[in-house]
């Protein structure tokens, strides 16, 4: 479980996020949903320590995480696939598994062999260069990545940006899937909020900066307002 | 076969390969940190000097060359750690020249200091291997014990370094570091840590190629001893493309080559002339490197 | 506007012109005070100019000429008060402050740094070495020219791949340069002298219109090396009030741009690699004209003297001084003419052997780490910390 209080951090003088609050809780999806410059991938970026803020804290089953380094945060269980992906295009696919799995313990063969199981069409390409990669598998490869070490929370950035609709429906699917088989806290930001909601149990909105909504997917999902204003999402 | 290697062009050949892993190590040397911190080690020559004194010159002149040589590569390790951690570190962001003016005057210092301590009198290192060419037939192959020596120590350099990164856990994140240092951070790697440690390969790497340029008989060890051999490692590093490993250590074997030939049929104070006119063509032509895809695709 | 700047133009160059003839005249110690009279006058008159922003904004030509007198007469104030072997330092600081005007300009105008200008002085010092062989008898400032041009001519080839690279890949080419520069020397040894390198046939003796200010105490210049001082300070002056301009020309903004913005730059039409090439070009120019001035001071010139080393004691002097600025360069130059005696007295001081290891490594030491000091504490330089001091003052 992920809880952020009070969070605030700026870009000199720019204030990205207001004293931002939620849980995200285990075993959930929490999507984070806003327009473009709502602050969504600031909050990722605090959350895993790669911006740190003015004031507030963000903890995780009790650990404050707030203070660390990212390398530490990692290491507590807290996998970020960022914004792109950030999939290395010069590795290999099996090399930026490797790489994934450098602070897990265990047999590497063991746990390649499960990311290959889930994720089948790495298992054929292990070998190429990841630059080779389609962008839906691109993302596969990010996300076999976060969890070839076995996290226990998960932090998605705009995992369906320039996906197909059919793929993205796919990925949603596989999302909720791992989230429910691995009781993993999963922090959703989307635009996409059509898509994210059908998936997600809790949802929190942002508008610059601030919250604006912070409840269940359902009922952010039957709110006629927020719908309208802060989602543009329009029958 | 014995006139054969006997001939000129095969003497040149050899004597070429004889400086060209010499240059090629420097590459090396300099693409390991380029890679990684996108700065150019001008003191990278003068770190290796200085790691090769104290080596050389700390211990007492009957220390066993080996022994000595072990010490040179340790404190290239320690020297180049040192150096990233204390003066290489806070000038990360900053403009482009900083880091130059920074490396340029380190290496002042350590030429100076190493001057100052030890002389600017040259001190020959007694090399176990002769460097007297081998005869066939009463004629001389353009190949000594001491060459031969220099030429599979440089090989296996690179082969440790190529090893290393290719196919260890360290490596692997080595090269992560260099290229997406904030996804590395993301997934555990500690990016400022891989920065010091591509610091102390290289200068170690640098402390093993100044040892075999000391050992050479003809030039012995002096304080700013690698100031040329660095400007041709430079050359043949910017010739290969200062992002890619290969391209640096190929570009600085066939650099060794070419000089052997020009200096031969042409005129040895020629040699420097063509370098220089490589460079500025290449760097006109290819100004990444002649082995630097060009655009590399990064998501 | 363009009236305003024409004028200020005409009213700067009738100034200097003045102020030199007048410097030149009385450069002859006997009139020590009158010279100092002047000096007075004019730093007066100079200080009040520069102290009015409306007269600055109004008539900066006018202004850049004025400071440049005053830096001139105060230097040359100090040839008055030194003995004949300070003479030579303060005419070697001058020129060295040429050669630093030129790279403050190549890093303020484009953020790019050279390793190469102490064998772009060499090119300088033999050219001028190498014609005086030949034709002894060509004027003095002929010859300046000359050597002014040939090293602008060597950093056009060199610096034409400065048109596509970017900061360390060009230090490390004008590195290899002057790595190379003894070799390259020796190249053409059959005019350069070789490792020996070239002695002037005979003392430079002070030129006619010069000598013809001094009337007939003319012989005795021949020997002092007074003269040559001055001649290298007024040079100094010249060169700093035209890089002065340069600096505040429409060029020279343009440059900074692209200093600071690529795609800015590109995007109000100045063209990235010319004003690459150009300002490399200048740098070159400048260090040659510097190293003229010392083969003219040394009576000789030798390979030796232009080593790598020069062109690092080079980039920590513009470092020290305040790097892309004109006072940092000054600065340098100033610390350089005196940092010959204050490494010797720093040696007796120190109870160091003269004749040691240590006392012949002492410059190198305390300039490098003082560029490393620098660097990374005040990246400006002196004139940085001056500037940020006299803020602080000004602002409370």
């Amino acid at each position: 479980m992920i809880v952020v209080d009070g969070l605030s951090v700026s870009y000199g003088a720019v204030r990205a996020l207001q004293s931002v609050s939620f849980e995200a809780p285990s075993g959930e999806i929490t999507a984070v949903l806003g327009a473009n410059g709502a602050g969504k991938t600031t909050l990722l970026r605090a959350i895993s320590g790669l911006v740190s803020p003015l004031a507030g804290t963000v903890s995780k089953d009790g650990d404050v995480l707030t203070g660390r380094r990212t390398e530490d945060i990692v290491r507590l269980g807290v996998a970020h696939v960022p914004e792109g992906r950030g999939v290395i295009a010069e590795f290999t696919v099996e090399e930026n598994l490797r790489l994934g799995f450098m602070i897990a313990r265990g047999s590497l063969a063991d746990a390649l062999a499960e990311q290959y199981a889930i994720f089948p069409v790495l298992g054929e390409r292990r070998r190429q260069a990841a630059a080779t990669l389609s962008g839906g598998e691109r993302q596969m490869l990010a996300m076999a990545r976060a969890l070839i070490a076995r996290p226990s929370v998960l932090l998605l950035d705009e995992p369906s940006l320039g996906l197909a609709p059919l793929v993205t429906a796919q990925l949603m699917q596989q999302i909720r899937e791992l989230c429910a088989r691995e009781n993993l806290t999963v922090v959703l930001v989307e635009q996409n909020a059509t898509s994210a909601l059908r998936i997600a149990q809790r949802a929190v909105v942002l508008r610059v900066g601030v919250v604006v909504a912070n409840d269940t997917a359902a009922v952010v999902r039957d709110d006629e307002n927020l719908r309208q204003y802060y989602l543009g999402m329009v029958e | 076969m014995d006139a054969f290697l006997t001939s000129r062009n095969v003497s040149d050949l050899l004597g070429g390969v004889t400086s060209g892993v010499i240059y090629a190590l420097v590459a090396l040397s300099l693409v390991l940190i380029w890679r990684s911190t996108r700065m150019l080690n001008f003191a990278q020559g003068a770190m290796a000097v200085f790691a090769t004194y104290i080596g050389f010159a700390i211990l007492a002149p009957t220390t066993n060359y080996w022994v000595s040589m072990s010490v040179a590569i340790v404190a290239g390790l320690v020297l180049g750690g040192v150096t990233e951690r204390v003066l290489v570190r806070p000038l990360y962001g900053k403009p482009e020249i900083n880091p130059i003016v920074a490396m340029v005057g380190l290496l002042l210092v350590l030429e100076s200091i190493a001057a100052a301590i030890w002389s600017t009198s040259a001190r020959a290192l007694a090399t176990p291997f002769s460097i007297v060419d081998w005869q066939l037939n009463h004629k001389p192959v353009a190949l000594s014990p001491f060459a031969l020596y220099e030429i599979v120590t440089s090989l296996v350099v690179m082969a440790i370094v190529a090893a290393l990164f290719q196919y260890t856990k360290l490596g692997l994140q080595l090269r992560a570091a260099a290229l997406a240092p904030e996804v590395s951070r993301l997934l555990g790697v500690r990016v400022g840590r891989m920065l010091t440690v591509g610091w102390m390969l290289s200068t170690a790497v640098g402390a093993v190629t100044a040892v075999l340029v000391a050992s050479n008989f003809f030039t012995g060890l002096t304080p700013s001893g690698m100031d040329g051999v660095f400007a041709f490692g430079f050359i043949a590093a910017a010739i290969g493309g200062l992002d890619s490993p290969v391209g640096a250590m190929v570009s600085g074997l066939a650099l060794g080559v070419v000089f052997q030939f020009v200096g031969d049929y042409v005129n040895s104070n020629a040699v420097i002339l063509v370098a220089l006119g490589l460079l500025i063509v290449s760097l006109m032509v290819r100004p990444n490197g002649v082995f630097t895809r060009s655009a590399q695709r990064r998501v | 506007m363009a009236r305003v700047t024409r004028s200020g133009r005409s009213v700067g160059l009738i100034l200097t012109a003045v102020a030199v003839a007048i410097v030149v005249a009385f450069s002859s110690s006997t009139r020590l005070a009158l010279a100092l009279g002047l000096a007075v006058a004019v730093l007066g008159v100079g200080a009040t100019l520069v102290s009015l922003p409306a007269v600055r904004r109004g008539h900066p030509v006018a202004t850049r000429a004025l400071i440049s007198v005053v830096v001139v007469d105060l230097a040359i104030l100090l040839t008055f008060r030194v003995s004949a072997t300070s003479d030579s330092n303060v005419a070697i600081g001058a020129a060295m402050s040429i050669v630093l005007l030129g790279l403050s300009f190549l890093t303020g105008s484009s953020g790019q740094i050279s390793l190469g200008n102490g064998a772009f002085m060499g090119v300088g010092a033999f050219t001028v070495g190498i014609w005086a062989d030949h034709h002894a008898t060509t004027p003095l400032l002929a010859v300046l020219v000359l050597a002014t041009l040939a090293g602008a001519l060597v950093g056009l080839v060199l610096g034409l791949p400065a048109t596509r690279l970017r900061g360390p890949y060009l230090a490390g080419m004008t590195l290899a340069f002057a790595v190379a520069f003894g070799a390259i020397l020796n190249v053409f040894s059959s005019w350069t002298g070789g490792d020996s390198g070239l002695q002037l046939p005979s003392a430079v003796v002070a030129p006619h219109w010069l000598a013809s200010f001094f009337g007939p105490g003319a012989s005795a210049l021949a020997t002092s090396s007074a003269w040559l001082a001055d001649i290298s300070i007024l040079v100094t002056g010249v060169a700093l009030f035209l890089m002065a301009n340069l600096f505040a020309s429409r060029t020279g903004r343009a440059m900074r741009l692209v200093r600071d913005n690529d795609t800015a730059a590109e995007l109000v039409g100045v063209s990235l690699p010319r004003a690459r090439v150009i300002a490399f070009t200048v740098s070159a120019a400048y260090a040659a004209l510097g190293g003229a001035l010392w083969t003219l001071v040394n009576n000789s010139v030798s390979p030796s003297t232009y080593g790598f080393v020069l062109s690092i004691t080079i980039l920590s002097l513009v470092v020290i001084g305040g790097i892309g600025t004109i006072p940092g360069a000054i600065i340098g130059g100033i610390i350089y003419a005196f940092s010959a005696g204050a490494i010797s007295w720093l040696t007796a001081h120190l109870g160091l052997n003269p004749q040691g290891n240590v006392a012949s490594q002492l410059d190198g030491i305390i300039f490098g780490g003082l560029l490393v000091l620098t660097i990374v504490f005040a990246p400006m330089g002196i004139a940085g910390l001056v500037r940020r001091g006299w803020r602080r003052v000004r602002h409370g």
